[in-house]
This record gives structure tokens, sequence and C-alpha cells, in this order.
């Protein structure tokens, strides 16, 4: 009978993987976005947009045409009118960045719906972020 | 014999970290999952507001779109297309015109889906013009 001799596994090092992680969950929480938009929302299709930075303020109207402020929802533009009022207070005309307010609607809204909400942050004193799909010409 | 033991417990001075990495994977799937790296695209409009009164003096200068039914009419007599309204607005050449040359006055009656409302402002917007939305509070003024 002949005797093998005993191969011991090779060990993995596993120390570092650790590390590894933390460093991955820091990228992806940095990254993350988890302003989150509740209802169904097909965003416009355009040519020609540009990437912007999302602002701090932000309203939507999905398919059924309910607003959300701020991931809350509004009764009517006149609310949205009053909460971003508030919210720009303090923010002068000519800080165009902090006056953004991030307007996301579903394509197919009618304009009994979008027009309301937008004349109210026009005169809240928003900057309007027009948020939508780019295509190709 | 029991105390033994007990001491050689207590003595063990090192945090486990053997189920770190199982959290911390957890944690990752978790983020990889949720994250939408996909920045956010749009354009911004800086809405001027008037009276009807300054919308019409500006009205005999600017070019006006009205939006209605699926319909696009310019200055108040020429139907469009989409594809002929933005090869009459790159032909306004906005860019090289300064102040109340810039604007184009939209309006929209009736029903106007907001996908063909975006991209009229779109479209002004990228030939550098200034949109002047009328808005129906504005016109019954």
């Amino acid at each position: 009978m002949i005797r093998r001799p005993k191969h011991e596994l090779p060990i993995v090092p596993t120390a570092n993987l650790v590390d590894i992680a933390i460093l991955l969950i820091i990228f992806y929480m940095a990254c993350s976005n988890f302003l989150s938009v509740t209802g169904k929302l097909t965003p416009p299709k355009a040519p020609d947009l540009y990437k912007v930075e999302e602002p701090l303020i932000s309203v939507s109207v999905d398919q059924e045409g309910t607003i959300m402020l701020q991931g809350h929802e509004a009764a009517n533009a006149a609310e949205v009118e009053a909460v971003i009022g508030v919210l720009l207070r303090d923010k002068t005309a000519e800080d165009n960045k902090k006056r953004m307010v991030m307007f996301k609607c579903d394509a197919t809204v009618k304009r009994q719906v979008y027009q309301p909400v937008l004349d109210a942050i026009v005169h809240a004193g928003g900057l309007i972020l027009a948020v939508g799909e780019n295509t190709e010409k | 014999m029991r105390r033994k033991f007990h001491m050689r417990q207590l003595t063990q001075d090192a945090v486990p970290t053997t189920s770190l990495a199982d959290m911390m994977f957890l944690l990752l799937i978790f983020f990889i999952m949720t994250t939408t790296l996909a920045r956010t695209t749009g354009f911004i409009t800086d809405v001027p507001m008037g009276t009807k009164g300054a919308q019409q003096s500006a009205s005999e200068k600017s070019p006006s779109v009205v939006l209605h039914d699926g319909k696009i009419t310019v200055n108040e007599d020429q139907e469009m297309t989409i594809q002929q309204l933005r090869n009459y607005i790159s032909g306004l050449h906005l860019d090289r015109k300064r102040g109340d040359a810039k604007v184009v006055i939209i309006s929209a009656e009736g029903v106007v889906p907001y996908q063909m409302y975006y991209e009229t402002l779109a479209m002004v917007q990228n030939a550098s013009g200034v949109v002047a939305i009328v808005s129906d509070e504005v016109e019954k003024k």
C-alpha cells in the first residue's frame, strides 16, 4: 500500500476582502440617489438635453396626475407654491443654483394638470429644471 | 478545570470579524441593486413673468407658438409639424439676438400633452431663446 503525502489545501487570503467591500459600499453610498418618485412616470423625450445636477427641491407629476412635492403628495398647485415659497424664502434672485426646482412630469399628463404646477413654481420664485430623456435627432 | 476554561475565554481580546465580510457583502448587494448611476438630463429655464399688456407689446416682435389639441400654430396663422417648428426656430438664429428679441412666446390651449409642451420648450431653450409662457391665469387678466 502506497501512502500518498498529504497535500495541504491552499489558503485564499480573505483578510483584505472586507476592506474592499467597505470601499465599494462607500462608493455606492456616495453615488446612490434615494429621491424616489412614487407612481408611474415616463419622462418626456427631446434631443440635445444636457446633464444636470439634481437640486434639493423636487416636484413631480405622475401618470395619474398626482402632484408630489419633496416625495410627499401635494393637494394642489397652491400648496406647491406655498411650500416652495417657504423653502426659497431666503434665496435671492441672483442665487440661481439654490432657486432651482426639479420638475418631473409624465409625458402623457394634460395641460390642465402640469400648467398650474409650472405657474406655481415660477410664482414662488423657482427656476425650473425640466427633466426629460435624451433622444437622438 | 472549569475555572481554567473560563479564564481562557476572558483573555480573548480579538474582536470577532468573521461575520463582518458577510454583512458587508449584503450591504454591497443592496447598494448595487438600488443605485442608479445614470445622471439626470433636462434643461433649466427661467420663465419670465409679465402682465398681459407687456406680453401684447412683446408679441409685436416676438414669435409666438400656440399648441392646441396636438397642433402647432406659429405667429397665429402658420400651422407646422414639430420638425417644421424645429427648423423655423433654428432659422430665427436666436443665439445672435439680444434682450427681448430672444423671447419666444409659448401658449397652450385645449388638450396638450406634456411631451409636446416639453419638446417645444426644449427646442427654444436649445436655440438659446428665452421662453415666455402665457398661462390661463395671465390670459384672464
